[in-house]
């Protein structure tokens, strides 16, 4: 469990996170989504106790980070794939964060298995691809075995077989009761990963829910298709009410399926099709944050 | 904290400025021996002063120290390690503490090795030219830890260095050049004010009068030792300060 209250932080002139509240349960994956510089890195940094906000407090297992006796052992977390020595190896980089957490050093030997890197596990980290810097993360967040993960751009650098490998593995862990909390720019990547969605903009909190709950709020458009299509559009750009008409003929109607109904009942206008066009997670994205591209 | 430590101590070796550093320590106090005894006059061989010249040689290992006690603490923010670092101990004092200790262990340990690469060199040349060791006479013991104090006093003030100022090269050209010409120009302002003795007490004119071999305008030397101590222990509560409230990001 991961509680965010009112969170702000400020660097400089420059307002990163300005009173964000939100939490992130148990047994699910929670998507945190913003464009750049939402303030999704200050938020993380945070939670973790490495950046001081300037009020409201962010805890995690009910805990402020920094009063967790055992962080590692409670706390996973993959910030930036590039916070690692090139000079040392993957193994030896895991032996130094297993040895200070009082974990046993072999423990860095199980984790590299898990994440599949073994075999490069004596490397310098130099070497590395950053898909490889970014299983060396999330082995270094497994080590303590914990029962919260924060991942900041976990899928950077992934191929799209380590992608499907990553969200799998998210998920398996996700299913054995974790806490899950990541954050991501690849839309469709989270569309398909996450349960929950935390969606923020310039600092502050602009949609929050399961994914279906945020997709089902977002303002659809209804499509009609009808054998009298210049009329109705007539009437609805009478009302204001923006239309488009899409390849096949038919038309989107920024208008709920009910409202079209009714006014096509009204003037005896036939209709072949009424139906709601889901939203895409893209389209949301973009519908909240006011059009700024993500990344 | 044992747990933290040990993970310092891995860190220190785990990375290849650690071989570099033996290399350094071996290469510069074996050439150091090599030429103390081959430029001393047949006859000052015999002399107790000429054997302490030879512990003396370990000196340079206070180049080494002071870098380790630096670089401990600037790699970690060079690198970007300090997140995992404090992930995994977020009450940054005892990663400090922690850092002060293991720098300390091996500075330590540098200056053994020092002492042996010396030994290795002036044992056997000086028996070959038939020259008696003098190991037994007090002051070649006071002064072997006088000159390991000296170099623990450097590691200190290197990590204090460190923790105050953050950036890799800016510590390590800054402390460099307030070596070389910092205390040399302040130590002329200081005697155009009519005030030469403040000199003593700069930091590195402080630590040169805590390694026991003495020299002209310094502090005698548990003074010299004492006033090294309130410089480490002023800049490491500047660091501590600085480190405890910076934001990692």
């Amino acid at each position: 469990m991961i509680e965010v209250d009112n969170l702000k932080k400020r660097f400089g002139s420059v307002v990163a996170v300005d009173g964000l509240s939100f939490r992130a349960e148990p047994g699910s994956i929670t998507g945190f989504l913003g464009p750049n510089g939402a303030g999704k890195s200050t938020t993380l940094r945070t939670i973790l106790g490495l950046v001081h906000p300037d009020a409201g407090n962010a805890t995690v297992l009910g805990q402020p980070y920094r009063a967790l006796a055992h962080p590692l052992h409670r706390v996973g977390a993959v910030l930036e794939a590039s916070e690692v020595h090139p000079g040392r190896s993957g193994r030896n980089h895991l032996r130094v964060l297993a040895t200070a957490a009082g974990l046993p050093r072999s423990r860095a030997d199980e984790v590299l298995a898990l994440v599949e890197l073994s075999a490069a596990a004596k490397r310098r980290v130099k070497g590395y691809s950053l898909g490889m810097r970014q299983r060396l993360g999330l082995a270094s967040a497994l080590l303590g075995d914990p029962e919260v993960l924060v991942l900041d751009e976990p899928a950077n650098g992934l191929d799209p077989a380590g992608i499907r490998w990553l969200r799998d593995f998210l998920r398996s862990l996700a299913a054995e009761g974790r806490t899950v909390l990541l954050s991501s720019h690849v839309l469709a990547e989270v569309a398909q990963t996450v349960d929950q969605l935390v969606i923020i903009h310039r600092g502050r909190l602009v949609q929050q829910g399961s994914m279906t709950d945020v997709l089902a709020r977002a303002h659809g458009a209804t499509r009609v298709r009808t054998p009298d299509a210049a009329r109705i559009r007539e009437l609805l750009a009478a009302q204001g009410t923006s239309v488009t008409e899409l390849e096949d003929g038919a038309l989107a109607v920024e208008l709920p399926p009910e409202k079209v109904g009714e006014l096509a009942a009204a003037n005896g206008i036939v209709l072949h099709e009424l139906t709601v066009e889901q939203a895409t997670l893209e389209e949301v994205f973009f519908e909240l944050t006011g059009g700024e591209t993500t990344q | 904290m044992s747990a933290l430590v040990a993970s310092e101590l891995l860190k220190i070796r785990t990375t290849r400025s650690f071989w570099g550093y033996v290399a350094a320590i071996a290469l510069l106090t074996g050439v150091g021996a090599a030429a103390h005894i081959g430029s001393t006059q047949e006859a000052a061989r015999h002399e107790q002063s000429f054997q302490l010249g030879l512990v003396d040689i370990v000196g340079v290992a206070v180049v080494i120290a002071i870098i380790l006690g630096i670089t401990i603490v600037t790699n970690e923010f060079r690198h970007g390690t300090i997140t995992p670092t404090f992930l995994v101990e977020p009450r940054r004092e005892r990663v400090l503490g922690a850092k002060s200790i293991a720098g300390v262990a091996f500075a330590l340990a540098f200056a053994v090795l020092a002492f042996v690469v010396i030994a290795a060199v002036a044992i056997p040349w000086l028996a070959i030219i038939d020259i008696p060791l003098r190991l037994g006479e007090g002051d070649v013991w006071t002064r072997i830890a006088e000159q390991l104090l000296s170099v623990v006093l450097w590691t200190l003030l290197g990590i204090a260095i460190g923790t105050v100022v953050q950036n890799q090269v800016a510590a390590l050209v800054g402390t460099l050049i307030w070596i070389f010409l910092g205390e040399t120009l302040l130590a002329g302002l200081f005697s155009l004010l009519d005030v030469d003795g403040w000199a003593a007490y700069l930091p590195f004119h402080a630590l040169d009068a805590a390694d026991g071999t003495g020299g002209e305008n310094l502090l005698s030397y548990w003074p010299g030792v004492l006033v090294s101590l309130g410089w480490i222990a002023l800049l490491g509560a500047a660091g501590t300060w600085r480190t405890l409230r910076r934001d990692i990001t």
